[in-house]
């Protein structure tokens, strides 16, 4: 590395906290260039230890020449899926219960404590019922002690935030609690995705919070003084400022920084991403240069957000996804994500004596649930009194060492593995579940074998035993299974059609076309589906797990170097972005047929103007100057203001300002 | 954010809620290196939140050590003076300035300081301060505000000596009630002297505890 110290050398350090690895990459910004890359397991209890032990890991010569920090993070996605985001209070101002009821979009909302008020706008901004201040405060006094944070949304507030910004002023009087107002994060109009987005992000601002000084904490072990910036959904990039206040904007940043850093490695323009990781694999389309964008805002948990985001899809597939068996012996490949039995047995070389056993048992024949195991991920300790008496149990049985599930069953005296009842201990990562997966077959292939290839080889054979299989046709339909779920995966992320589900005599035109495409069985009509760009994998499986694909879909894969960590290099890849939207829109009289004058509605303030040509030069001036002094304090160099008008309605505009820039790397 | 404003933050508030409970008592020896242990925070952070607390009157950095700033009578009595003329001041202010929605505060304010069990003193007193601080919002200006939630830091110490003779704390609480009446039927001399009353009531009671207890 000290053939490279010349002056114009700037360290960047990219960070990817995913559903299993946590990657880091050292890189220099200008030539591109991967100097180190490091692995580190997720830990889900506690995001910030993978993030520090790959900090540790990455070979660093002088930690003060790194000139920033970037990372992208599942963080939000999984609090909101696990439910570990803070308790939430959602005041809705001027929302008709009975609506929201007959729509049953109560569930949507992200959190049970929600609570109706008079009050709201219309769709011309203005009043549409006194606000009642009294009963607010009078709910925030009853919730105060029971929420971690308010979250406050108003009908039409993107038009007029009044009623949120007085909701605001009483209640920050009254109470110390963290307060959210949906107008500062959507100016859609969509009532219900706002307040959901408003819920969400109140829940999230201190997990949020907590986990950016945990990674500030780690660069100061490591003495590394530098900006920390966090990756959006839509892959650019904000300061941890921005971050703390927003979390919800850093929903689905993990795949989009894997787009973003295929495109940056691959210097391909148009492409498809295809990011295989050890849990998931998740698509993304690149064009132009630019990861595109989904138009309805992004969804989590079946949550509906009106948060921009990358256009992806995510499937439960993985380098570690479970290969099972179903009750009519069908073959499953996930969407379970376990450890696979090479590494267990690695870990632990008993399993290999174990499973070999197992192998040569003929009567009763093993089922593939012997393949099975569970074991203690970490010590709990000797506290246990937070367990139930059957988690006890199971805590004690597995410091003996990892249990095959029916033994594991017949233990604790249960039936079935269903009545375990480990699902919490499982959640909280005390114990971890082992099994056969695609990682295994790698080892038995000889294509990537760090650990216990025999373990490998006496699961799968256990596995061709039961399904009186031979061992190379088992592996090859496993392979061509894998393989047909990601086309299927592509074909429906492309067309946003549903394959249906493969059956053999299913009378489904569509489904014919996709297998005919894939196999060719049909013997006097040849089809095929062609991809017309290339495929970028990324993730350390996509080698292998992807060969196929882009052969079924006649394309061709493109693997960049250091395709195992582009995630990691996509943290970083992305530009500093700020953004805001105006919104312009006439004053109506009170009959409503004559213009007064013109609101020019932003975020945070509204102005009248007697004259559209005012306000819409006031609303661009303003606004520019906003985003860009915005763009300069999150660290953006020489930041570019883009200004698209949008005519929203009569007499209605919507100004869109982007102010985006590279980060700014010098001391 | 940066680490350092963070932990400054944290260490001022911990050091500032330790000297106004009487934690740190008046005149009590200032030990950085002891502080940053017990919040486990840095040095650095800890120096900063005691020049800021130096600046708040609340530590005293003679040029020899550090130590408790003391309760002083005569200083008091200065304190006292002026936040008497500021939240008079106030008190007309937002009797002729305040809004519907500053009323709505006010009485939710009042609301709850007449549930709050007398064994929650704490609780009274950060109502207390709310309620201070939403009169000072009712009137309107800023600067005034920013002043008057300089000088209640000053007298948050008191609140806590006199913490053992609540007896005036009820009246206190009666006392806001009819402030918060006075400024909705906009009668600005009527606001004034109930403020007049409470303030000095107060120092009153806190003249009266600290001369017995001979500061």
């Amino acid at each position: 590395m000290e053939t490279k110290s010349h002056k114009n050398e700037a360290l960047v350090l990219g960070i990817d906290t995913g559903g299993t690895y946590t990657d880091g990459v050292l890189l220099e910004y200008h030539s591109r260039t991967v100097l180190a890359a490091q692995k580190s397991l997720t830990t889900k209890r506690d995001f910030a230890i993978g993030i520090e032990k790959v900090i540790e890991g990455i070979r660093i010569q002088d930690p003060a020449s790194i000139q920033m920090v970037s990372i992208s993070t599942t963080l939000a996605t999984n609090a909101i899926a696990e439910g570990k985001g803070k308790r939430v209070a959602l005041f809705l101002i001027g929302y008709d219960p009975e609506l929201v009821a007959s729509f049953q979009m109560e569930r949507h909302f992200a959190t049970p404590n929600f609570y109706y008020f008079a009050g709201g706008h219309d769709l011309f901004g203005q009043e549409k019922e006194t606000l009642d201040l009294a009963a607010l405060l009078e709910k925030t006094n009853q919730v105060k002690k029971q929420v971690d944070a308010i979250a406050i949304s108003s009908y039409f507030s993107p038009l007029n935030p009044e009623h949120e910004t007085r909701a605001y002023n009483a209640i920050s009087q009254v109470c110390d609690l963290p307060i959210v107002l949906g107008h500062q994060l959507s100016t859609k109009l969509g009532s219900v995705e706002r307040a959901t987005t408003a819920a969400l992000n109140a829940s999230l601002l201190s997990v949020l919070q907590d986990f950016i000084v945990a990674v500030r904490r780690a660069m100061e072990h490591r003495g590394i003084e530098a900006p920390l910036m966090v990756v959006r959904g839509d892959g650019t990039l904000m300061s941890d400022e921005f971050a703390a206040r927003s979390p919800v904007e850093t929903i689905h940043s993990g795949p989009a920084a894997s787009a973003i850093g295929g495109r940056f490695l691959s210097h391909k323009d148009d492409a498809l991403i295809l990011d295989v990781g050890g849990t998931t694999t998740d698509l993304a389309l690149i064009q132009a240069g630019n990861v595109t964008i989904s138009e309805t805002g992004a969804s989590v948990s079946g949550y509906k957000t009106s948060v921009k985001a990358a256009n992806l899809l995510s499937i439960g597939l993985g380098g570690d996804s479970h290969i099972s068996v179903d009750r009519e012996n069908n073959i499953v490949i996930g969407p379970e994500r376990v450890v696979p039995l090479a590494y267990l047995a690695h870990q632990h070389p008993e399993i290999q004596i174990r499973l070999k056993a197992l192998t040569q048992k003929t009567w009763p024949p093993p089922t593939p649930t012997w393949l099975e195991y569970w074991f203690l991920l970490r010590d709990p300790g000797d506290d246990l009194r937070s367990f139930s008496d059957r988690e006890k149990a199971l805590i004690k049985i597995l410091k003996d060492g990892p249990i095959a599930i029916p033994d594991l069953v017949k233990q604790v005296n249960a039936l079935h593995k269903n009545q375990l009842g480990a699902d919490e201990l499982i959640r909280r990562e005390i114990i971890g579940k082992s099994g056969l997966t695609p990682t295994d077959l790698l080892h038995i292939d000889g294509r990537h074998t760090p650990w216990d290839v025999k373990a490998a080889e006496y699961g799968l054979k256990l596995l061709s035993n039961h399904l009186h299989w031979e061992e190379p046709g088992l592996t090859e339909f496993i392979w061509t299974l894998s393989s047909e779920m990601i086309a299927k995966a592509i074909v429906e992320f492309l067309t946003e059609k549903k394959v249906p589900q493969s059956s053999a005599h299913s009378p489904d035109l569509g489904l014919w076309f996709f297998r005919n495409s894939l196999y060719a069985e049909h013997p006097h009509l040849s089809t095929q589906i062609r991809l017309q760009y290339p495929i970028i994998g990324i993730g350390a499986p996509a080698d292998i797990m992807l060969q196929d694909v882009a052969k079924l879909l006649h394309t061709e894969l493109i693997l960049p170097d250091h395709y195992y960590v582009a995630n990691a290099v996509g943290a970083i890849a992305g530009s500093i972005m700020v953004s805001e939207e105006i919104l312009i829109y006439p004053h109506l009289s009170e009959a409503g047929m004559d213009v007064i004058s013109y609101f020019v509605q932003a975020r945070d303030g509204r102005e009248e103007f007697e004259e559209l040509d005012d306000a819409l030069n006031h609303a661009r001036k303003s606004g520019h100057d906003r985003v860009l002094s915005a763009a300069l304090r999150s660290g953006a160099d020489n930041p570019q203001v883009v200004v698209e008008e949008i005519a929203d309605g009569i007499d209605s505009y919507r100004i869109r300002l982007q102010a985006v820039g590279n980060p700014r790397l010098s001391k | 954010m940066e680490l350092i404003r963070i932990d400054t933050q944290r260490a001022y508030e911990a050091i500032r809620e330790r000297i106004t409970t009487l934690e740190l008592p008046p005149g009590a020896l200032i030990d950085e290196g002891k502080l940053a242990l017990d919040l486990d925070v840095g040095l650095v952070p800890v120096r900063e939140a005691i020049k800021l607390l130096v600046h708040d009157h609340l530590i005293e950095a003679p040029p020899m050590g550090l130590f408790v700033a003391e309760v002083k009578i005569s200083e008091l009595r200065q304190i006292s003076e002026i936040r008497l003329l500021l939240e008079c001041y106030c008190a007309q202010q937002a009797a002729k300035f305040a809004t519907p929605d500053d009323l709505v505060v006010l009485e939710a304010l009042c609301r709850e300081q007449s549930q709050v069990p007398a064994d929650e003193p704490r609780w009274l007193f950060e109502l207390d301060h709310k309620f201070h601080q939403a009169i000072a919002r009712a009137a309107h200006n800023k600067y005034l505000a920013d002043i008057l939630d300089d000088f209640f830091g000053l007298s948050q110490r008191l609140w806590f000596l006199a913490l053992p003779h609540l007896e005036f704390l009820p009246a206190a609480v009666e006392k806001h009630l009819e402030l918060v009446e006075a400024i909705q039927a906009r009668d600005e001399g009527r606001a004034e002297t109930i403020m007049r009353q409470h303030i000095q009531s107060f120092y009153d009671k806190v003249f009266e505890i600290l001369q017995n207890l001979s500061f």
